[in-house]
């Protein structure tokens, strides 16, 4: 893309004596500065939702006051935030008390740089870009310990030594479940792994269901893999159930208790670009990424009547079960598959891939991590260990292996 | 490069931290997670109760009794108006009984709310603890009716009521109660079978019936370890005798008898038994009687002293009064349940982790302003 916008730059006649390098030069600036928009945006907008769905979930209407629904809530907590003293105590480590928020900061904001957002919206087209997301959201646990240990507080020692400990423990058996795909594609292009998930074929290739060719429906370990990836990265990104680092009724809060203002901020703004990055992660690597679901505008037709009926299905159970009725699913569903059966247009946007589906997905994981934040009690720091590696680590060895024996049985690789 | 040096550290929890309930401090010696040694620190909240009481009337002190455990205010008020009636020989009407005995459940059941809503928040679950406040605010709304406050009432007085119940209150208090089986269903759902919270709850902090005897712990976190004392039964008070209801015990469903999740269990039956007593009170409620016929004009027990107990929404709760024959009482001192609760913490937070002493802190559920006093 940077490269694509230096051509772009240089197709102008003013601007074609810049030469390849300024341009470039300035595409990155631009490229870059669009990331961290993204970043930015996507912070305020999350938080805003997350509170919303808590709100929701807790028969609550939340933030109502500033703006239609509250909509510029945290638009005014982040002026808020930008107007705080910045207090630094002062028996604090100051250079690593100050650079801590924006070591977590940049390394979550440059993995970005390797997520493909649609075919064509792509910073930078890696041959190794998982490997590359990877690990540089490792960094972030080196800027938690960082900012806890600065801030000379017993709390936020703690807070970063649990903090450490859990995010290694959950790298290893998360970069495992990544490895079962990168098994099953043979590159960790992110891009390449996207297009490998294109069409709807049968479910596992032998249970005559169509369903789309994502990876989570390629074969039974990858099924698996997809909730062990998601299970370890909620741990990875310090969300409840595994939130213990910054466990507020423990912890005060955690690493981030001697932090005030804008550096504070910028834990909350790393927080959520964390949770977007899994949440495009699992997308891109399970859920086909910017594939659309639907193989042409009749299956976008189908798929939706179908979907229609399980909405329906579900909230006569829900109303039998809870006596509450919720009409919102049904009506959602229903006016997009009118809508598709109405303007066969439509039906075929549907079908083709793009950004709206890759935001779609990473909408809804963010909305399962919310979900299990509002539903769950914490874990305790030795079941959280426990957890990665005695129940999760096994399991997804196990699964590495099954996946390659899978792949053996059904020809896709030959020994 | 000497042996590498490793000692406890001293970690100061509270006054100000999210999960001390108030304001107590505890002193925790730490060897990493490990918790080696608790130190509560108390007096953060000292208001000088008893003293007041020895300068205030009678029925001055009634307000205060609210304000020590701010979270069962009509059960403070009741035990302490019990005593002094006690004292003057005063026979109360029906009436005035059984709205005490309706107002006393309806508060256990607001408190326990809370308590096992601060609970689930203590070990991480947050929702849980919205849908405890959902109802307790239709309890607090049916304490507004009667007393026109929410949380500190003044409403049980020497000898009466401060007023009688407003008409739609005894059908409010019904629907209340129709809807409130589902509610602790809900709360089961979420919070009593969800497995991590067994994991957190379950096995932790388990006090033996000798442990809870020996440091005078009552109430529920008494009953969570399987001994059968609840005053309401033991030694019934006011009119608990006319009324059907079980003692809920701790029987270890999930871990050991006496562990944090029996004694957060055991709150919650409490609380629908409590319901219970509520629906055959009003069911008996009778229609005449004057609630302030029997308060006294002129306030002054003969000279003598009284130990009169009750059983409130955290364990015993005592009020020893001494008269010298005048309008003021020489002596009040309240035996309050949650000073001997937390006294525990020590004996079986030990050897736990941080994590769990909050757990086990949660689970006794104590009230500061009781303690302090």
């Amino acid at each position: 893309m940077i490269q694509a916008l230096a051509n772009w730059i240089l197709s102008f006649d003013i601007l074609a004596g810049l030469g390849n390098p300024i341009a470039w030069g300035l595409s990155l600036f631009v490229v870059s500065a669009l990331i961290f928009a993204f970043v930015a945006v996507n912070a305020i907008v999350l938080v805003y939702f997350e509170r919303k769905v808590s709100a929701f979930m807790q028969v609550r209407l939340g933030p109502m006051r500033v703006g239609k629904f509250g909509s510029l809530q945290t638009v005014a907590d982040a002026l808020k935030l930008l107007q705080k003293e910045d207090i630094i105590p002062r028996s604090a480590d100051k250079i690593l008390f100050l650079i801590g928020p924006w070591v977590i900061l940049v390394a979550s904001v440059v993995t970005f740089a390797a997520i493909p957002f649609s075919d064509t919206l792509l910073a930078a087209n890696m041959n190794i870009g998982l490997f590359y997301v990877v690990s540089i959201s490792s960094i972030v646990v080196l800027g938690i310990v960082m900012a806890g240990w600065a801030s000379n507080n017993k709390w936020s020692l703690y807070g970063a030594m649990r903090s450490a400990a859990q995010i290694i423990s959950y790298e290893i058996p998360v970069g495992i479940t990544l490895i079962a795909v990168v098994a099953v594609v043979g590159s960790l292009n992110l891009q390449v792994i996207v297009q490998a998930q294109g069409g709807v074929g049968n479910l596992f290739h032998w249970i005559p269901l169509p369903l789309p060719n994502w990876f989570i429906f390629h074969n039974p370990f990858l099924f698996l893999a997809a909730f062990i990836y998601l299970i370890g990265a909620t741990a990875e990104i310090n969300r409840t159930p595994f939130d213990i680092p910054e466990s507020e009724s423990e912890l005060v809060a955690g690493f981030m208790t001697e932090y005030s203002g804008l550096r504070w901020a910028l834990f909350f703004l790393s927080e959520y670009a964390n949770a977007t990055l899994v949440a495009f992660l699992v997308s891109i690597v399970f859920l086909g990424g910017w594939q659309s679901p639907f193989a042409d505008y009749a299956g976008a037709q189908i798929g939706f009547l179908v979907i229609t009926l399980v909405a329906v299905m579900w909230t006569l159970y829900v109303k039998a079960k809870a006596q509450r009725l919720s009409i919102y699913p049904v009506g959602i569903s229903l006016v997009i598959t009118l809508a598709a059966w109405l303007f066969p247009g439509f039906a075929v946007w549907l079908a083709s891939p793009g950004l709206f589906w890759m935001l779609m997905k990473v909408a809804s994981i963010i909305f399962l991590l919310m979900w299990f934040r509002w539903t769950f009690p914490r874990l305790r720091v030795d079941q959280l260990m426990y957890v990665s590696w005695k129940v999760i680590l096994p399991i997804s060895l196990v699964n590495l292996m099954g996946v390659a024996v899978w792949m053996w049985l059904t020809g896709e690789i030959q020994f | 490069m000497g042996r590498l040096h490793a000692e406890e550290m001293i970690l100061n929890m509270g006054p100000q931290h999210p999960s001390t309930h108030g304001v107590l401090r505890l002193k925790l010696r730490t060897d990493g997670e490990i918790v080696s040694h608790i130190e509560p620190v108390i007096g953060y909240l000292h208001r000088s109760f008893e003293k007041h009481a020895e300068n205030l009337e009678y029925q001055q002190v009634t307000p205060f009794c609210g304000r020590c455990d701010y979270l069962a205010a009509m059960g403070s008020e009741h035990g302490y108006a019990m005593a002094v009636e006690k004292m003057m020989g005063i026979e109360l009407p029906e009436r005035v009984e059984y709205l005490r005995v309706i107002f006393a459940e309806l508060q256990r059941i607001a408190s326990h709310l809370v308590a096992v809503g601060t609970f689930g928040l203590d070990v991480g679950a947050i929702t849980p603890f919205i849908y405890c406040f959902r109802e307790r605010e239709l309890i607090l709304d049916l304490f507004e009716m009667a007393s026109g406050a929410r949380l500190l009432y003044n409403y049980i007085w020497i000898g009466g009521l401060a007023h009688d119940i407003p008409p739609g209150f005894v059908e409010k208090t019904y629907e209340f109660l129709d809807n409130f089986d589902t509610r602790v269903a809900e709360y089961n759902q979420i919070l009593t079978g969800n497995k991590i919270f067994i994991e957190r709850a379950a096995d932790i902090g388990v006090m033996t019936p000798e442990v809870a005897i020996n440091y005078g712990v009552t109430g529920p976190s008494l009953r969570a370890s399987g001994v059968n004392i609840d005053i309401r039964r033991t030694q019934p008070y006011s009119i608990y005798d006319r009324f059907d209801f079980d003692v809920p015990l701790g029987e270890g469903a999930q871990g050991t008898v006496g562990d944090s999740w029996d004694r957060y269990y055991v709150r919650v039956r409490e609380m629908e038994e409590s319901a219970r007593i509520i629906r055959q009170a009003l069911d008996q409620l009778p229609v005449e009687g004057d609630v302030k016929s029997a308060i006294p004009r002129r306030i002054r027990p003969p000279k003598g002293e009284i130990y009169s107990r009750s059983e409130n929404a955290r364990g015993e709760l005592g009020y020893y009064v001494v008269s010298n024959g005048k309008n003021v009482p020489l002596r009040v001192k309240m035996r309050s349940p949650a000073f001997s609760n937390l006294s525990v913490i020590n004996e079986i937070g030990q050897g736990w982790m941080i994590s769990d002493v909050i757990a086990i802190l949660g689970s006794l559920d104590i009230v500061l302003g009781e303690i302090d006093r």
